[in-house]
């Protein structure tokens, strides 16, 4: 079975926007997602297959939908739901 | 199942329903060991959460534009990594 | 990007779900929020493409090196005093290009990157639209970056599928054999490293 992440050699993305974004961060949420996965990994909360495998498993409309860091916070959230660390927010 | 650089070998028709490496556009194709890279956890099985997921030996392999594509695509060649349990040894 | 919502809203959005995350998590226990910041500043700190410039001038400099680096790319970087695994081990594998062969990397799966020694991904490295064409359609991907090769020079395309993390070694320019290795460092660029500029 294939999953949305799974794009190698998928068509209709259309052009490459090759503009070079320099900072890692856009928003200052974006750097908090970062270091909350990185906390949680370090932590052994979840390993980076678990992480990878939450976010593949994502509706694949809201995938498409979401930003890079969107996607971060979605397999955050559905990981520490999963495991009972957090209620529903 | 072990393999070495110089290896013919082909990826399987994997189709799992969960979490894996093999990209689905390199499924059953052929290609060659091209570097052997050690062993590390599945992640087929890490992704279960258990800390002691057997470690399977990793391979770079390369694929000839025309093994992904089919037989009028003359480039990329595409080389992945790619677990040994996603290999078997070609004809 | 989304349809029900521009991108300030959908901004403003998951900048709210993380303060009701990082809140929930403090009142669990589990995190403090104080620490993430350091996180971060420790992240950029380390991460940097300077770290891959530098590797790219001294192969450049030292045939010696750069046989190392292309034999057991981690133990080469260490040389440098470049910290790749500062929280976690990576495996590091660094190509050449030679004037036969043209290196591209992606990971089509998700977008891993080597942050170590390129900093933090560029978003066209992490769109659906690279991820899924350079795989198929290198050449026309790199012509959309502006790098026009020979048709005979081969193009190999490496997708990071498992732990491994590639750099490309970009090929020495022309007219540079006076250049320190500082100059040479600040002649490859990002983009070269990754392999869609030639240098």
């Amino acid at each position: 079975m294939t999953r949305i992440n799974d794009v190698g050699g998928m068509t209709g993305f259309g052009a490459i926007d090759v503009s070079d974004d320099a900072p890692g961060f856009h928003h200052e949420w974006e750097a908090r997602v970062f270091a909350i996965n990185r906390l949680l990994l370090q932590k052994g909360v979840y390993n980076l297959d678990e992480f990878r495998d939450a976010i593949e498993r994502m509706d694949p409309l809201d995938y498409l939908e979401a930003s890079y860091y969107e996607r971060w916070l979605h397999g955050i959230e559905t990981l520490l739901r999963a495991k009972g660390l957090i209620g529903a927010l | 199942m072990r393999f070495d650089v110089g290896d013919r070998v082909r990826t399987q028709n994997r189709n799992s329903l969960g979490h894996t490496r093999l990209p689905a556009y390199l499924r059953g194709r052929d290609g060659e060991i091209v570097r052997r890279l050690g062993a590390f956890p599945l992640p087929d099985v890490r992704v279960s959460g258990s800390a002691d997921a057997p470690k399977e030996e990793l391979y770079t392999v390369r694929f000839a534009a025309a093994a992904v594509w089919g037989e009028t695509a003359q480039e990329p060649d595409v080389c992945a990594d790619l677990f040994a349990p996603y290999l078997e040894r070609a004809e | 990007m989304s349809v029900h919502a521009s991108d300030h809203e959908a901004s403003a959005a998951a900048s709210n779900r993380v303060k009701r995350l990082v809140a929930e998590l403090e009142r669990r226990g589990i995190l403090e929020e104080r620490v993430l910041d350091g996180i971060v500043e420790d992240f950029l700190l380390h991460a940097s493409p300077a770290n891959g410039k530098r590797v790219v001038a001294r192969a450049w400099l030292d045939a010696a090196f750069k046989k190392r680096l292309l034999d057991d790319a981690g133990a080469a970087v260490a040389e440098l005093g470049i910290d790749m695994s500062h929280w976690a081990p990576v495996e590091l594998r660094a190509v050449a290009n030679t004037p036969r062969q043209h290196n591209v990397i992606v990971c089509t799966l998700c977008s891993c990157y080597p942050i170590a020694l390129l900093g933090p991904s560029p978003a066209w490295y992490k769109s659906e639209a690279y991820r899924s064409r350079v795989v198929r359609d290198a050449r026309g991907v790199l012509a959309e970056f502006g790098l026009q090769l020979p048709p005979e020079t081969k193009i190999i395309v490496w997708d990071s599928t498992a732990e491994a993390r590639y750099i490309v070694v970009p090929q020495r320019p022309p007219g540079t054999e006076r250049l320190s290795e500082d100059h040479l460092a600040e002649l490859v660029t990002r983009n070269g490293l990754i392999g869609t500029a030639a240098v």
